[in-house]
């Protein structure tokens, strides 16, 4: 099975494969970002000057999309401030530094104690899972309903990145366990690691700790390597030839998706009883003459990180956190890494101008478009001349997810993918106005309404009266009547 | 330190528009080659000749539309439609021909309409219409192919013809093209089956047209193997031409064109691979170019049997070009997650 479009990408990362995953040592500052993908961040519990233990929660989450932070080592904290940051969406963040001691010295590890599948979820929860193949929503959000079949994904994203590869072949074991772990937490029957085809030695490094552990309902299946088969969406089609409905998740394929770092993070977490405090992460790029995977502690500062392997400084023009398709350029080197952050791109190649040429409808995008969109009309649509946003959501640019393939291969070198998500953000910034004077307006038009009402009653009153005075008889009874009432008011008695 | 932020992604294919229109001129160079085999170097001089003004009328377009002229200048796209015109005319045509059809090509079908990209009409096309209505001699003026009349035209016969006409050899050299031959032959009452005995025919078209078109074939296949164009035009396009003009023949063969005729004679093959798969004036989904090429190939076979000019193609292109927004309208593709390939499975 395939899916729709894709680019087949230069993997560059032939280098790193088998070489030893570096073991990243403490760093003198931890720079850890509170902020979750979408804005929410986590409460902060610590305050400047407090001595903090590894496995310590340093922040903790107020609503159901955030994840409590934990220190990764012992020290002080030195400055809690908002900051550039490598939070899944690189915005600006509130950031807690610490300045390490170097002692490590950890919290009492907590007792891990599973008794059903509610247990594994809520531990998912308190030990701060996020899903680390990139959008970096909780972990534990996902396991809504019982499915059928685990889905791990262990097909990096983009080029450049091996820090999965790099996981598998480091800890298969932890791969299993981990795996055997969430399925139990989803009351799944099977599991499936999908691996790309282009990997060597994970299928049987994962096979062997497969027959180690005789977890033989976890099966490991290759899929073709062409951008983006990280992406949820387009594994799912590879496996199973099935595409998620519009605007569902998985969970209604009888599916639940997770990448395999995540995975082992729960295995870790259950092994140590401490909460998530290390990644994998690949350093590479073409101002990186030696590639290297890093065990790194969350928050270690991407200086940290370039310091640990051959790069030339003076030549790096970007910093970029993530892959070369979908990744975020960083604004410096004092930013400490994500949950999320699975790649660390050097780059010195200057980017192609863009914005010179017009589109000129070559369609190559529409061929590579894994969502299969037609992006030269949505570009036609939001930019300039005609910019019609609802045109481009006729088009279906909210089904957009931003791969960048369709920029990638753009004879014109637009940057189609700033386009959209413009595009979305004005379309929902739209709605929400439209929802809010909604609303306004019907509370508006049930007050006039109201008003009316009462208007008119009053007005049917008026009308009876007057229509009855218009009879003689009953006029002068109402008069009569009415001057008898005064008088009585005037004799000081009460009507 | 401190960095760019630039968006993602950060890394493109390298490809830029000044490529893929030297790929589709790299491609039309076998038609080229096989034209000058077969009717002469004139093909040359009109190239030459048609380039040098679609340059010029670039350049001034660029120019009065203030926009960057470098740029535009040299994104190849004036030569393209330059090359694809001089295929579609006489070698020997005079030059004024080059100089009215590039006018309307660059300056009325592509810059009035907003420049690269924005035309709504195939430019080649605009430009060859125009010169159809307006020199209808001059167009159905060939040379004859090599195998006809021997020797081929010289280099510098070639020269005066198109600058000076053709003096007294008029009529020994050229030839009309294999469409007028069969609209003049059927006006005189001959049957199909008489008209195709003439020399100009070859083995299943127009003699000399035929190779032209195999090579346009060729170069076709060329832009396809480099993902410069898909393969839903010119498949459906060729195929429906097939279809669609057999009936007419296996009804009555004498008044009707065979299916090969049409494929290999006039500007069909060209339109398949070239014209009709232009992204800019045709449709944008695969569905919306299937619609778009059939529309073409229907619309040419009819004209070529029912109208009044030998060949359709540039005015079924038009019209086509015409219908193109609203194809794209009815054709918007269903996106991933919207095709029914989901069933939803009980928990
Ligand atoms: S790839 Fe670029 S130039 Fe080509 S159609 Fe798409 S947006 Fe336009
Ligand atoms: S960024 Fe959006 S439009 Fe472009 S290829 Fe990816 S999904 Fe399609």
């Amino acid at each position: 099975m395939s899916f729709h479009g894709g680019l087949k990408l230069a993997h560059h990362k032939e280098s790193l494969m088998g070489e030893e995953v570096v073991e990243a040592p403490i760093p003198e500052h931890l720079y850890l970002s509170l902020r979750m993908n979408q804005g929410d961040e986590a409460r902060a519990v610590v305050s400047v000057g407090e001595y903090v233990l590894k496995g310590q929660c340093i922040a903790v989450a107020d609503d159901d999309m955030v994840l409590p932070v934990h220190a990764p080592t012992s020290g002080t904290v030195t400055d809690i401030s908002v900051q550039p940051s490598a939070a899944p969406d690189a915005a600006m963040a509130t950031v807690i530094t610490i300045t390490t001691d170097g002692l490590d010295r950890t919290i009492e590890p907590m007792v891990v104690n599973i008794r059903s599948h509610q247990d594994i979820i809520e531990l998912m929860q308190k030990s701060g899972i996020a899903g680390m193949g990139g959008a970096g929503f909780p972990a534990y959000m996902k396991y809504k309903q019982p499915v059928k079949t685990l889905i791990i994904n262990g097909a990096e994203c983009e080029p450049y990145i091996a820090c999965d590869e790099a996981l598998m072949l480091a800890k298969p074991e932890a791969v299993i366990s981990g795996t055997d772990w969430m399925r139990q937490a989803c009351q799944a029957t099977t599991a499936v690691i999908a691996i790309e085809d282009t990997s060597t030695g994970i299928q049987a490094a994962l096979e062997a700790a497969i027959q180690k552990s005789s977890m033989n309902h976890i099966l490991v299946k290759k899929i073709p390597s062409i951008y983006p088969i990280g992406g949820e969406k387009q594994v799912i089609e590879v496996l199973t030839g099935q595409q998620v409905p519009e605007g569902q998740t998985p969970l209604v394929l009888g599916l639940l998706m997770q990448n395999v770092a995540t995975a082992v993070a729960l295995a870790d977490v259950i092994e140590s009883g401490l909460p998530l405090l290390n990644r994998f992460i690949t350093i590479t790029g073409d101002a990186v003459s030696r590639p290297v995977n890093v065990n790194a502690m969350i928050g270690t500062p991407l200086s940290d990180l370039l310091s640990l392997t051959e790069v030339n400084y003076t030549a790096i023009k970007r910093l970029v956190i993530g892959g070369p398709m979908m990744g975020f350029a960083m604004p410096n080197d004092a930013i400490g890494i994500d949950k999320t952050s699975n790649c660390l791109l050097a780059m010195k190649e200057e980017l192609l101008p863009s914005g010179n040429m017009p589109c000129i409808r070559c369609g190559d995008c529409v061929q590579v478009c894994p969502q299969e969109l037609l992006p030269q009309q949505l570009f036609w649509y939001i930019s300039g001349e005609s910019n019609d946003l609802e045109k481009a959501r006729d088009h279906y640019v909210f089904d957009c997810i931003e791969c960048g393939a369709c920029a990638y291969v753009c004879p014109s070198h637009i940057k189609l993918v700033d386009y959209y998500r413009y595009a979305k953000a004005e379309l929902r910034y739209l709605d929400f106005k439209k929802q809010h004077s909604d609303h306004a307006k019907q509370r508006f038009d049930a007050r006039e309404n109201r008003l009316e009402r009462i208007k008119a009653e009053r007005m049917a009153k008026r009308h009876d009266k007057t229509a009855k005075l218009k009879d003689k008889q009953v006029a002068k009874k109402e008069i009569s009547d009415a001057l008898a009432r005064i008088k009585k008011i005037k004799d000081g008695q009460s009507p | 330190m401190k960095l760019e932020t630039p968006t993602a992604p950060h890394q493109h294919n390298r490809r830029s528009v000044r490529q893929v229109m030297a790929w589709v001129l790299l491609a039309l160079l076998p038609a080229v080659v096989a034209h000058v085999f077969y009717f002469g170097t004139g093909v040359l001089i009109q190239g030459v000749l048609a380039t040098a003004f679609a340059m010029f009328f670039e350049y001034l377009s660029l120019k009065l539309r203030k926009q960057p002229i470098k740029l535009f200048l040299t994104d190849l796209s004036a030569p393209v439609t330059a090359w694809l015109l001089v295929l579609c005319i006489s070698p020997i045509a005079p030059w004024y021909v080059s100089v009215i059809g590039m006018f309307f090509a660059i300056v009325i079908a592509k810059h009035l309409y907003g420049g690269l990209g924005h035309n709504i009409f195939n430019p080649a096309m605009v430009g060859f219409a125009v010169i159809l209505i307006a020199f209808p001699q001059s167009m159905s003026l060939w040379l004859a192919p090599w195998g006809i009349s021997q020797p081929v035209l010289s280099f510098s016969d070639a020269l005066t013809w198109i600058f000076f006409g053709g003096g007294q050899w008029i009529d020994a050299m050229t030839a009309a093209t294999p469409l007028s031959a069969l609209q003049i032959g059927q006006q005189q009452g001959m049957t199909y089956s008489e008209i195709i005995t003439q020399p100009i025919f070859g083995n299943f078209g127009g003699l000399g047209w035929e190779w032209v078109a195999n090579w346009l074939f060729l170069g076709g296949l060329l832009l396809l193997f480099k993902k410069i164009i898909t393969w839903h035009v010119p498949v459906t396009l060729l195929l429906v031409a097939c279809l669609f003009s057999y009936p007419f023949y296996a009804f009555d063969p004498d008044s009707f064109l065979s299916p090969m005729q049409h494929v290999f004679s006039g500007g069909l093959m060209m339109a398949a691979f070239f014209i009709a798969t232009d992204p800019t004036s045709g449709c944008s989904s695969k569905k919306g170019k299937m619609i778009f090429a059939a529309g073409v190939a229907i619309l040419t076979v009819l004209i070529r049997q029912f109208g009044a000019f030998p060949d359709g193609v540039a005015f079924a292109v038009l019209l086509m070009n015409m219908s193109a927004p609203l194809i794209d309208q009815l054709t918007i593709p269903k996106p991933y997650g919207q095709q029914g390939k989901g069933s939803v499975s009980e928990p």
